[in-house]
């Protein structure tokens, strides 16, 4: 294929392999080839009475006709040579991270690969906001670190406080030191009326000066 | 007409209790302000907000986050008409000349009618949901397991046709949702299906996760991708209440938009986007001033407004009527109903009647407080459009997780809503659209079931199974849906829809 034939002027035809039918297709049948080898130990069963592997078995095969299909579309239909796949990777990374720390962190707990400890929400918020607001394309440090504490602190205060939802507070070490003549919920509210300050603190000294001089 | 009347009563009677109003009222509330945050329709916010309604009772639940599904499309509407960022396909048209009313500084009369309009033919569409919901549940109670088979196929087909982009796109999505419902443990021998030795998947796919990341997570990475736009929001947005001008104007918008939205919701498919766009040409077709159109024609606010108001409303009837969503809002919807151990259909409405006429009422509830609320409160949304995307979004996240472990106390399911985010931007930008996944998900159970259970009834004979008239006619006519879809003059018009979205 030469540059002469881009029939749409500023569009260059995609070589197959990066169209994105066709990696829209190789996808689908990926996934049918999966369902395929899940349910390969499921019994069919008869008519009657079909087994727990039928259904599965059936619908791999249409899905991978179907990807087929999306395939050929791909590689033949005049308009998907000039669709080319692309994917935002770093953002993408940097919200994974940040979902994936706070899902493996927050009660901490045995994932098969790894076991983790639990450091709660009041290491854990901050820290996925914060990674989270990393994938941004502009990125403000300032901004982003008082968001992180001023959030965090209002999460506590509605999650487990107002609505008594069992999502852990502090980390394990800490939960257990704390003095029973202090109570679980004192140490709750001492926790984010804490944050809240440091949130605010956080304001005045940097983010409100650098408004004023914006 | 008494019965009707009797029932609504039944139904206000649940609704005016303190907490199902506050319920409702938080819903409302919660639904608009993150409806209104640019780049979150109503889809994503709900499966953001589903978590929230899980400490409620099964009935406050369902008015709840019915409260969150009018917030939401309102909200969505008035990013439309103030900073021409529709959230949602539905306020596409409410753009065109909603927007051109806020630049002659009319914002204030285009949100007024938007509610207004959306009120009056919410108001009807409750009226119809009442009215055809007994007959068509009773109709319902009668299907064998073959028609209720064929009957979702129906269902399916239409969604699929009635949405847009590639049919072939759709039908893969439509598996493999189907397929992610079988996952897990048998509905008979209880043997582990497709879980690949996993213990968390033994337990199935939850809806609630699949949907945060498949459209909450999904929808932050596509908006990640753009430098941020600022929307440009004028702080000015004039007088709310339309004049007698302008109602007399409207009026006729809305009863048309009314009755057309309220048929049109009632088929499975995107109601809610179809009846705005057949409401927007009818008006143009009998308006005297066609060419005032795009440029702020308040017809072609009341109009769509009330089409996708009513229509939002009658989509309601399949799922509580037959069991079967139409929508993957409704997918959603009946998700948490079958959680709270409603399980959506025909018995619902005799089984629970205090749930079911509840929501009914909370509907129209709903739409006042959205009128009586948002309306006086429409200068703090506009604050909201204001928030920066950059500081909106880690929010969002957090917001996510903290819900959906909240719901379970299940560390794997956050994990869970991150492999969705990423397998949700994947298909987006492979240009599949995910919504069929999410109806294949709350049917697939239910439809292998039918079938199993039809073919046992018929000894294993296809002929038999099929020889009921009714199984037959449903699979006929869902054939000649998929074939006239591919037939060349329906298929360019689903490409106009799809261009215009």
């Amino acid at each position: 294929m030469t540059h002469e034939v881009a029939e749409q002027p500023g569009r260059e035809p995609v070589p197959p392999y990066a169209r994105l039918e066709v990696i829209g297709g190789t996808t689908i049948i990926g996934i049918a080839a999966l369902v395929w080898f899940g349910a390969i130990n499921l019994a069919v069963g008869t008519l009657p009475n079909f087994g727990p592997g039928a259904l599965p078995r059936v619908l791999a095969i249409l899905l991978a006709l179907a990807g087929a299909g999306v395939f050929i579309q791909g590689l033949v239909r005049r308009e998907a040579a000039f669709e080319r796949f692309e994917f935002a990777l770093r953002p993408t990374l940097v919200i994974m991270l940040a979902v994936v720390l706070f899902g493996l962190f927050i009660r901490g707990g045995d994932f098969g690969l790894l076991s983790t400890p639990q450091l709660g929400l009041c290491v854990v918020g901050p820290l996925t906001v914060f990674i989270a607001g990393c994938a941004a394309p502009q990125v403000n440090l300032k901004e982003l670190l008082v968001l992180a504490f001023g959030l965090t602190a209002l999460m506590l205060v509605v999650f487990p406080d107002l609505l008594r939802l069992g999502i852990p507070p502090f980390p394990a070490i800490l939960q257990n030191a704390i003095p029973p003549a202090l109570g679980r919920e004192t140490a709750l509210r001492i926790a984010y009326a804490g944050y809240g300050a440091i949130a605010l603190v956080l304001y005045l000294v940097f983010v409100r000066p650098d408004r004023r001089a914006a | 007409m008494t019965d009707l009347l009797q029932h609504l009563q039944l139904g206000f009677s649940v609704v005016f209790s303190f907490q199902n109003l506050f319920l409702c009222l938080v819903g409302c509330l919660v639904g608009t302000l993150i409806g209104v945050l640019p780049g979150i329709g109503p889809l994503a916010t709900i499966a953001i907000l589903m978590p929230l309604t899980y400490n409620a009772d099964p009935a406050g639940a369902i008015i709840m986050l019915a409260g969150i599904y009018y917030g939401a499309q309102y909200g969505g509407s008035t990013t439309a008409i103030l900073v021409n960022m529709p959230g949602e396909s539905s306020s596409v048209v409410t753009a065109l000349d909603g927007h051109a009313m806020a630049r002659q500084g009319r914002a204030g009369k285009a949100l007024g009618i938007a509610a207004i309009g959306s009120f009056i033919a919410g108001s009807f569409a409750t009226l119809v949901v009442a009215a055809v919901a007994i007959p068509l549940s009773r109709l319902a109670l009668g299907l064998t397991a073959g028609n209720y088979f064929s009957l979702m196929l129906l269902g399916l087909t239409l969604a699929i046709v009635l949405g847009s982009g590639s049919l072939l796109k759709a039908f893969c999505m439509l598996l493999i949702g189907v397929i992610m419902a079988l996952v897990g443990a048998d509905q008979i021998t209880g043997e582990a299906r497709l879980t690949f030795g996993s213990q968390v998947l033994y337990d199935g796919f939850d809806m609630a996760v699949v949907a945060m990341g498949l459209f909450g997570i999904a929808e932050i990475l596509r908006n990640l991708e753009a430098p941020e736009r600022r929307p440009f929001v004028d702080d000015v947005v004039g007088g709310l209440l339309p004049n007698r001008q302008d109602m007399k104007d409207s009026a006729g918008a809305i009863t048309r938009g009314s009755l057309l939205g309220a048929i049109i919701g009632i088929i499975p498919g995107n109601g809610a986007t179809l009846s705005s766009f057949a409401s927007y040409v009818l008006e143009k077709k009998v308006s005297k001033h066609p060419e005032t159109f795009g440029k702020g024609a308040i017809q072609g606010v009341a109009g769509p407004e009330s089409a996708n108001n009513a229509a939002a409303q009658t989509t309601f009837v399949p799922l509580l009527t037959l069991g079967l969503p139409s929508t993957a809002t409704m997918a959603l919807v009946g998700g948490a109903m079958t959680l709270h151990g409603v399980v959506p259909g025909p018995q619902v409405i005799d089984m629970h009647p205090e749930l079911f006429w509840g929501v009914v009422t909370s509907m129209w509830l709903g739409n006042l407080m959205l009128v009586i609320i948002n309306l006086p409160l429409i200068g703090i949304w506009v604050k909201f459009l204001k928030v920066p995307y950059h500081l909106l979004f880690p929010t969002i996240i957090l917001l996510c997780c903290v819900g959906i472990y909240s719901v379970n106390s299940r560390p794997t399911d956050v994990l869970m809503v991150a492999a969705f985010g990423v397998i949700g931007y994947l298909f987006y930008r492979l240009k599949f659209d995910p919504t069929p996944l999410l109806l294949g998900l709350v049917l697939g159970g239910m439809l292998e079931d039918s079938l199993r259970r039809g073919l046992i009834l018929s000894r294993g004979s296809f002929w038999t199974f099929l020889s009921d008239p009714l199984t037959l006619v449903l699979l006929g006519l869902s054939a000649v849906i998929v074939i006239s879809a591919l037939s060349p003059s329906i298929s360019r018009g689903r490409q106009v829809l799809a261009e215009d979205e």
